[in-house]
């Protein structure tokens, strides 16, 4: 079986399926474990709105500006961009349609009336050369600043090399760099399916707990009438 | 063609001598012999080399088995709505084996076989189109009792070179599609130890046997070739890098469904499944039927029929990019597993809680 | 103060100036003997303990920003990164993903984590103690919203379990379960200096009565340095006509079990202001300016008593702000400019942000806010046991500059705030760097400034 096919083939499904499998345990695993009740008098008839705090902590409060707008700015930058070249991107698109009428039954465009949207080639570039340039500003930072140095961990190098890996190897197939092209969009297939393994392992989970601890903080502040 | 080419004598004139008698000016012959070089992408003096070698060559013997194929490689090969300078070119090899063609049949054919092999020894060029059957020890696919198989093996022998012609005698084709019945495969597979060119496609474009035997002709010996076997003179780019719609497809323009305003427009077939990305074959420059089209003009995305199993890729409506993840079912299952041992570890987690609070 | 009979191997000079002791060794404070094997199972076992899905959720979201260092005055002003927030915790997120997490299995079969050693919790207790306030600035930075203020807390419980808590803290901790009284008020003490405010103000202060609406406690920094305070409280009391009283079965609004992280501890000195006020059946229990205190009774008291508590607890600031509001609190104006320092427990964690304000406006003070304010507000240093552990006096003092430069930078003549643990640490800080300005307390400007009363 030739390394295009694997990776278009097996790979994939069991990159996916493993996805699936350790996303799940990780956060069933959290979820289920046991939650005190908190007895006090709440200040605020209603934690609900404390949910907000997913929304209000995108940004830091104007007196931590200063201090954190380095790596909020970059960070952004490196999410817009990746995201960019994931979501709109014509290959990319066709394949998350795919995904969506196997388990939906129903296509894309049929039930929200709009094709999903999608833009040029060099386009997608340009943001997937903003997103790398980003996250090799982040390392280096996070080498050589003081802080981040001391606290980071295998995780963190890690998770960022297979962050970086489908970004680069989908630049290099789609500008045809360094080798044919069959064995750019195989390896490119095969370093997001690295990226899959890996994702619940590690701080890529921060992808769906950003939720639960910003909400879980809110909720929490919000009862105290301590939200900020 | 032509039972006079099986004409003993007519195998001692020269490719030159023959064409001049069919009214083929020396100048035309350069014009071909030119053109042919350049399609091989050789120096312009190499075409006037070719001119004079083909004019000098003398008519070499070609044995051309057809093993378990559909014979569209032959139809493609000789198809032509005139007399083209290419098939009389066909016409000059002294072409003692092929069944469509031939008008000898049964013993007679045989014996032509048989002799042409022992005549020729060492120097006859071998033809095979179709896949070899490999099952029940070849019994699949006989010619006159005997397999295909044993054939191969022992025309190989004494041939100078084989040229396998189209997909299934380069790769093993259609016939080795899952679950591959007939234990089908490719000549390569079979034949280890004498030069072997593939011609792949479904079927392959005719210029590309022609620039083959005419550079052995002229030189002496097979052309480059590519790590899968195939001139890379015609297989050394993609379908994508030669497409007259890349524009397109690097603008983002893509036909949704075959009778779309984008189809209508002519714009990239990426969504509907097209494989010239990662297909390697001359259809966009040299194109089909003397250059009137291929199928991206007509508005169907490339098959990848040049490649290896090209049939057992997934369907070809499917993007390339839609790589295979799973369906519903296994993604439920997997969820449902991912829940269980997360509820598992959770409940583990609880129960080790209760014992340390206990033991206080 | 009363001796005690607590036998400390070092013995307690909370009177001793401070920076007598020149060059500190580096000091790993443990109490009891206990092999290390056994200190190491027991900060595990209440590490787990303490393990619960909010916990879980934080800690598996940290994605090493970096960015809660900025937020903490310790970081701040000595740019060492080992005071980065959530580095403090980190041997209790260690256990996490040891012997708790989704994958506890791996990280224990393949050793993706060490256990925790003797040795790295002694490394990380003045982490946990000397450098951290759990004044919440961390939490609020946090891109993830993970609140690393109460996973120091949590932290805690391991340590005091294991007997690895700064010596200082532990006594006064010891004291406070064993006494009453962290700083020796005990319940004689208490009883004498009533008799004698009493007497020398002129001033009715209840106590012990069998039935009374509003159960007024005091803090043991109040009732031994600043004793005015109950004098102020009694003064309010009466102007706004409460029937209230102090129990001495009740009174002491310190927690020191929780500040040195002594669960057990925490949970008798709690259950005391718990279960006085149901004895007098008050309907309101008032928390005195101290911080912790506030966080202790109003938001932890009912989970600790397992069910939710029969009265409401608040703060001696939201009380008056609620008496002005009423208008039974009658305030004469204060024509001066006022700077408020909020205190943390109260304020960024506690949520009773506004009713200082409420007060200080009713006082018609001109109100300079610093930069930043309210919930952004900085730490003044002290809190969370700090203050008591004179190895970090030098840390301290470089974190209360920052306190300094906000409060001079408002050109306020009144630095006012309503804490009496900030402003004990404002007392140490100004007679070290002999800085021109002295901290209020906004209970006592009240009680000075009551509308048909004398001073």
């Amino acid at each position: 079986m030739d390394l295009l096919t694997f990776a278009r083939g097996p790979g994939m499904y069991w990159a996916v399926t493993i996805f699936v499998i350790g996303v799940l345990w990780k956060l069933a695993g959290v979820i289920l474990l046991r939650a005190k009740r908190d007895l006090s008098e709440a200040r605020k008839p209603s934690a609900w709105t404390g949910l907000r705090a997913i929304l209000t902590r995108s940004w830091p409060r104007r007196a931590f500006v200063h201090g954190t707008a380095f790596s909020e700015v970059l960070g952004y930058a490196f999410h817009v961009g990746f995201l960019f070249t994931l979501v709109f991107y014509l290959p990319h698109v066709l394949f998350f349609e795919d995904v969506f009428k196997g388990l939906l039954g129903v296509n894309f465009q049929r039930l929200f009336g709009v094709p999903w949207p999608y833009f040029s080639g060099g386009m997608v570039n340009f943001f997937g050369a903003v997103a790398v340039a980003a996250l090799i500003a982040l390392l280096v930072h996070r080498i050589v600043n003081p802080v981040k140095r001391l606290i980071s961990n295998f995780d963190d190098y890690f998770s960022w090399l297979v962050t970086i890996a489908p970004l680069v190897t989908g630049m290099l197939t789609y500008g045809h760099v360094g080798a044919p092209y069959q064995t750019l969009i195989a390896v490119h297939l095969l370093s997001v399916e690295l990226l899959l393994v890996w994702f619940p392992f590690g701080k890529l989970m921060h992808t769906f707990t950003v939720f639960m601890s910003r909400g879980t903080q809110g909720m929490q502040f919000e009862r105290k009438g301590a939200t900020l | 063609m032509k039972g006079e080419a099986m004409r003993n004598d007519d195998r001692e004139i020269t490719l030159g001598e023959y064409l001049a008698a069919r009214g083929v000016s020396r100048r035309a012959f350069l014009k071909f012999a030119c053109s042919l070089a350049s399609l091989m992408a050789l120096p312009p003096s190499a075409g006037v080399a070719m001119a004079e070698a083909l004019a000098k060559a003398k008519r070499p013997s070609v044995l051309w088995f057809p093993f378990q194929e559909c014979t569209g490689c032959t139809e493609s090969i000789t198809r032509s709505h005139e007399p083209t300078i290419e098939s009389m070119i066909f016409d000059m090899i002294s072409l003692d084996y092929q069944e469509t063609l031939m008008a000898a049949a049964g013993h007679q054919s045989e014996a032509a076989r048989e002799q042409a092999m022992k005549d020729n020894y060492g120097k006859y060029l071998l033809l095979i189109d179709g896949s070899v059957a490999t099952g029940l020890e070849g019994a699949y696919s006989c010619i006159g009792g005997q397999t295909n198989l044993s054939w191969l093996t022992e025309a190989a022998k004494g041939a100078a070179a084989i040229i396998a012609i189209g997909s299934c005698a380069s790769y093993g084709g259609i016939p080795k599609a899952n679950p591959n019945p007939t234990g089908a495969r490719a000549v390569s597979d079979i034949v280890k130890d004498k030069p072997i060119v593939n011609i792949p496609g479904c079927p392959p474009i005719p210029a590309v046997l022609t620039g083959v035997l005419a550079h052995f002709l002229t030189f002496g010996s097979l052309p480059e070739l590519d790590p899968l076997g195939r001139p890379k003179a015609f297989y050394g780019e993609t379908i994508h890098d030669r497409c007259y719609r890349r524009p397109f497809y690097d603008q983002g323009r893509f036909a949704k469904t075959f009778d779309d305003e984008g189809a209508r427009n002519g714009w990239c077939l990426y969504e509907l499944g097209c494989k010239g990305p990662v297909t390697y074959n001359a259809c966009a420059t040299i194109k089909w039927n003397a250059g009137t089209s291929f199928p991206i003009q007509s508005g169907h995305g490339c098959l990848g029929c040049s490649e290896p199993d090209f049939w057992d890729k997934g369907s070809f409506y499917r993007p390339l990019s839609v790589a295979h993840w799973g369906d519903k079912a296994t993604l439920g299952g997997a969820a449902a597993v991912g829940v269980a041992l997360g509820a598992a570890a959770a409940l583990a987690a609880r129960r080790r809680q209760d014992k340390i609070v206990k033991g206080d | 103060m009363s001796a005690s009979d607590v036998n400390t191997e070092h013995p307690l000079e909370l009177e001793t100036p401070r920076f007598s002791v020149k060059k500190p060794a580096v000091r790993y404070d443990k109490q009891g003997e206990v092999p290390d094997a056994e200190r190491v199972k027991r900060a595990m076992q209440n590490f787990v303990r303490d393990f619960g899905r909010s916990a879980a959720i934080y800690m598996e979201s940290c994605v090493h920003c970096g960015n809660c260092a900025e937020a903490c005055h310790f970081y701040a002003t000595t740019n060492d990164p080992k005071y980065t927030p959530i580095w403090k915790i980190e041997p209790f997120k260690q256990a996490y993903k040891r012997e708790y997490g989704p994958f506890a299995w791996f990280y224990r079969a393949l050793n993706l984590k060490s256990a925790v050693t003797v040795e790295r919790l002694e490394e990380w207790q003045e982490l946990i103690y000397d450098s951290c306030t759990v004044c919440g600035r961390c939490s609020l930075i946090c891109p993830m919203g993970i609140d690393i203020a109460s996973l120091v807390s949590l932290a805690r419980h391991g340590m005091a379990k294991a007997g690895l808590v700064p010596h200082e803290l532990w006594a006064v901790a010891e004291r406070g379960e064993k006494e009453g009284s962290p700083l020796g008020a005990t319940p004689k003490v208490f009883k004498d200096r009533i008799e004698w405010l009493a007497d020398d103000y002129e001033v009715d202060i209840p106590l012990d009565k069998a039935k009374a609406d509003v159960l007024c406690t005091m803090s043991s920094i109040e009732i031994m340095k600043y004793p005015e305070s109950i004098v102020a409280t009694a003064k309010i009391m009466k102007h706004v006509g409460a029937n209230w009283t102090f129990r001495l079965d009740g009174y002491e609004a310190t927690n020191f079990g929780l500040l040195s992280g002594n669960a057990d501890w925490q949970r008798d000195m709690s259950m005391k202001l718990i279960d006085a006020a149901i004895a007098c059946g008050a309907k309101t229990l008032v928390l005195p300016e101290c911080g912790h205190a506030y966080g202790a009774l109003r938001w932890m008291g009912a989970n600790l008593y397992g069910k939710p508590l029969p009265f409401r607890v608040v703060h001696i600031a939201e009380f008056m702000a609620e008496h002005v509001k009423s208008g039974k609190l009658r305030l004469k104006k204060v024509g001066k400019s006022v700077t408020f320092h909020d205190p943390c427990q109260i304020s960024r964690r506690g949520g009773a942000i506004e009713a200082p304000r409420e007060v200080l406006a009713a006082l018609g003070v001109e109100l300079r806010e610093m930069e930043p304010t309210k919930g952004l507000n900085w730490c003044c240093g002290g809190g969370g046991g700090v203050v008591t552990i004179h190895r970090a006096d030098a840390l301290r003092y470089k974190v209360f500059q920052l306190k300094m430069n906000q409060i001079d930078d408002t050109g306020a003549e009144l630095p006012v705030t309503s804490c009496s643990n900030c402003r004990q640490t404002f007392d140490d800080g100004q007679a070290h760097f002999k800085w021109d300005k002295t901290m209020n307390s906004l209970l006592e400007m009240v009680a000075h400034n009551l509308e048909g009363e004398a001073a």
